[in-house]
């Protein structure tokens, strides 16, 4: 790989991807008549079980997973338009969005058949939901410096270890937990494993992490001789760095890189009105340019994903840019609202709440899922500088 | 997409790599013009590859025109490529006789007699003006000029006096955003030129004992260029297909901030040496600095990017934002 061969095909969306899309619509609508929608100075993902059980009785978990685990056999560009839809307008889909993204595609890429018939129903469902247990106290952005055991016991694996910064610990059902299951000399990408931990097992301890926004999503994992069946293990034992890397593509492209801040955006234009200073304009039209930039490029991975291929440099670069337009997003908006003095004397006081709010929760956005600069890294790396 | 584009793109690579080279780039800076490369462009039907068929063109799409100028920006091209494919079709289009030798292309108010900043305007056959109210098209003798040059030192110059020719109906609007979108080609090409050579050299220049490819700084530099150069190139490519407003402000305003980080991390990356004159980096990085604010300044398509949106409510701005990509109707 090098620059010259740094190229992404233009998608052509299906008619069933804009059919897809008249339906999500529809749907959105529906949540917001109905008053689904999470509170509108909140940005992020949120989590609702309800919401979730209604997105799941339309066939939408899973849309892409074979038809004989519930999925709907569908595209990954239909996927990707129905989670642009649902993004832009914040519909809460934390609760299924890791398993739908993530746990489920890795139990279909290296689950075994009694893993897949038992876990992936119950997620097309909207029953089932898993968190990420990746980071450790000592291992951040030096993710294969994780120090979490599991030894081979009789009939299973006996797991010790810290977890931390994993989302939706509290209010989840499983994690897929990465932990060292052997030692080889001279690799320390090898000798790492994908346990799935039922988060209610003995041994099992969760404490809140409150974040400097102010919400709890975060949490730690104890594991203390926390015991797992044989068939707890995903794929090969030994093979969890690979099997990680192959997550990645899923975790890094999609349009929540991008889009977990855009009420935002909507409410400065919905305040702003036609009749903006050219300044303003200037500042919005620069922003505007990079999502729609974003959004070329997303669909483009999706495309890729679909035609089975791995695109992690794409998919890094799509996250370096999309997390910075979120930050810069930020920026954008509370220029031109200082500029054309939208919010003083308690004026539009939803644009104001909601921009306290992610100008708060804006550091996090080039940190979590790996930080820009390590990011930046994999991006050196696939165009031949390392 | 067109099944010629790649057909059109290496025959066009293949003319570059025949007739330019940094000798025949510099002799353009005394404002000589590339005589062999327009003639082969012209042997080979490049130039016509906009007029439609039936009126003794190829008929290609834009797309097509975009993927060679692509090629043409990243070679550092000289010359009057954009108004030649683009004059031509405007002619056949609003009818009138096509006419042989070079077209300086410009757009003014009704009634111009002065044409500031021309490109090529001194050493054109023909002045083709796109106003308002439609096109008018005179002979480049009936001008006074006075020299100038852009920041490539390629003939930027002042017409006076002009004649007041017949006008033709024409869709101004469009001509400028096709104007817009094939000067997009040559910037994007221009910028992957210059990440390529950026990333080469910096596996070549040794410094304290190693590569400086080897330097994180240098990687992250890097990375960053690299991630301008695809977002640019997927949202230019994107905006060639759906030829909307919107889609095309996106991508002049995008390649605005790309055209910046490239002249600014490449230069950086090269150290003194991509300041001299003698090494080819300059010849893009020049070009992008004519080019960037052509057919509209960067920031007059950010100002009508965002006028295509304020106004939605909080509701119909997202519905808004993802049909900005569909080709518009007519």
């Amino acid at each position: 790989m090098s620059a010259t061969t740094l190229h992404l095909d233009l998608p052509e969306l299906p008619e069933a991807a804009e059919q897809l899309r008249r339906e999500v619509r529809a749907f959105v609508a529906e949540e917001r008549a109905a008053g689904h929608l999470p509170p509108p100075e909140k940005i992020g993902l949120g989590f609702d079980v309800a919401t979730t059980k209604r997105i799941a009785a339309k066939g939408w978990i899973g849309l892409t997973w074979p038809k004989q685990y519930g999925g709907g056999e569908r595209t990954a560009l239909e996927r990707y338009v129905m989670n642009e839809e649902l993004l832009a307008a914040a519909l809460p889909v934390g609760a299924h969005w890791v398993a739908d993204r993530q746990s489920g595609p890795v139990l279909l890429k290296f689950g075994s058949e009694t893993q897949k018939a038992f876990y992936l129903p119950k997620i097309v469902a909207g029953d089932c939901y898993f968190c990420i247990g990746m980071s450790e106290p000592e291992s951040g952005s030096d993710l294969a410096s994780l120090k979490a055991r599991a030894e081979k016991v009789e009939g299973g694996w006996r797991i010790n270890g810290r977890k931390i910064w994993t989302t939706n610990a509290h209010r989840v059902h499983y994690m897929i937990a990465l932990v060292r299951t052997s030692t080889v000399e001279g690799s320390r990408h090898a000798g790492l494993s994908q346990l799935i931990v039922d988060l209610t097992l003995p041994g099992v301890t969760i404490s809140p992490i409150i974040s400097m926004a102010g919400e709890h999503d975060f949490n730690e994992v104890l594991m203390e001789d926390v015991f797992v069946p044989d068939d707890a293990l995903i794929g090969q034992e030994g093979n969890g760095w690979n099997q990680v890397s192959a997550e990645l593509a899923y975790e890094r492209s999609g349009p929540e890189r991008w889009l977990s801040s855009f009420r935002l955006i909507s409410e400065l234009i919905d305040t702003l009105g036609p009749d903006a200073r050219p300044s303003s304009l200037e500042e919005l039209g620069r922003l505007l340019s990079h999502l729609l930039a974003l959004r070329q490029l997303s669909m483009s991975v999706a495309s890729m994903i679909q035609r089975g291929l791995s695109p992690n440099l794409e998919a890094a670069i799509v996250k370096d840019l999309g997390t910075k337009f979120e930050q810069e997003a930020v920026r954008v908006v509370r220029n031109i609202v200082s500029s054309e003095d939208l919010t003083a004397n308690g004026r539009n006081a939803r644009l104001r709440g909601l921009l306290a709010h992610a100008q708060v929760y804006a550091p996090a956005f080039t940190i979590r899922g790996g930080t820009n600069e390590i990011l930046r890294g994999i991006i050196a790396r696939g165009i031949g500088l390392r | 997409m067109s099944e010629n584009r790649a057909f059109f793109r290496e025959t066009v690579e293949r003319i570059l790599a025949d007739t330019l080279d940094q000798n025949a780039i510099e002799a353009t800076e005394r404002r000589a013009f590339p005589a062999a490369l327009y003639a082969a462009l012209a042997e080979n039907g490049v130039t016509q590859m906009l007029v439609p068929e039936d009126k003794g063109g190829i008929g290609a799409d834009i797309g097509d025109a975009v993927a060679i100028l692509r090629a043409m920006g990243a070679a550092a091209a000289p010359g009057p490529i954009v108004e030649t494919l683009l004059g031509y079709k405007l002619l056949a289009e609003a009818g009138i006789d096509p006419v042989e030798g070079l077209i300086a292309l410009a757009f003014a108010e009704d009634g111009a007699t002065t044409l500031h900043d021309l490109p090529w305007g001194g050493l054109a056959d023909h002045i083709l003006i796109v106003t308002p109210t439609g096109l008018r098209l005179s002979a480049a003798a009936d001008w006074t000029v006075t020299p100038s040059l852009d920041a490539a030192d390629e003939p930027r110059d002042t017409l006076t006096n002009g004649p007041t020719s017949p006008v033709t109906p024409c869709d101004t609007s469009a001509a400028l955003r096709t104007a817009a979108i094939l000067r997009a080609g040559q910037i994007l090409g221009a910028i992957e030129w210059t990440l390529a050579r950026s990333i080469d050299y910096a596996g070549e220049r040794k410094q304290f004992g190693r590569e400086i490819s080897k330097f994180q700084v240098i990687q992250q530099m890097l990375a960053e260029l690299a991630d301008h150069m695809l977002a640019s190139a997927v949202l230019t490519e994107a905006a060639a297909e759906s030829l909307t407003t919107p889609m095309i402000a996106a991508a002049r305003s995008r390649l605005g901030d790309a055209a910046d980080a490239a002249i600014t991390t490449a230069h950086q990356v090269h150290g003194a040496m991509g300041f001299s004159r003698e090494y080819a980096l300059n010849h893009r990085t020049r070009r992008l600095m004519a080019w960037r604010d052509d057919y509209d300044s960067v920031l007059a398509w950010r100002r009508a990017l965002a006028g295509a949106f304020v106004g939605c409510t909080r509701e119909g701005f997202w519905p808004a934002v993802s049909d900005a990509g569909l080709r518009a109707a007519g």
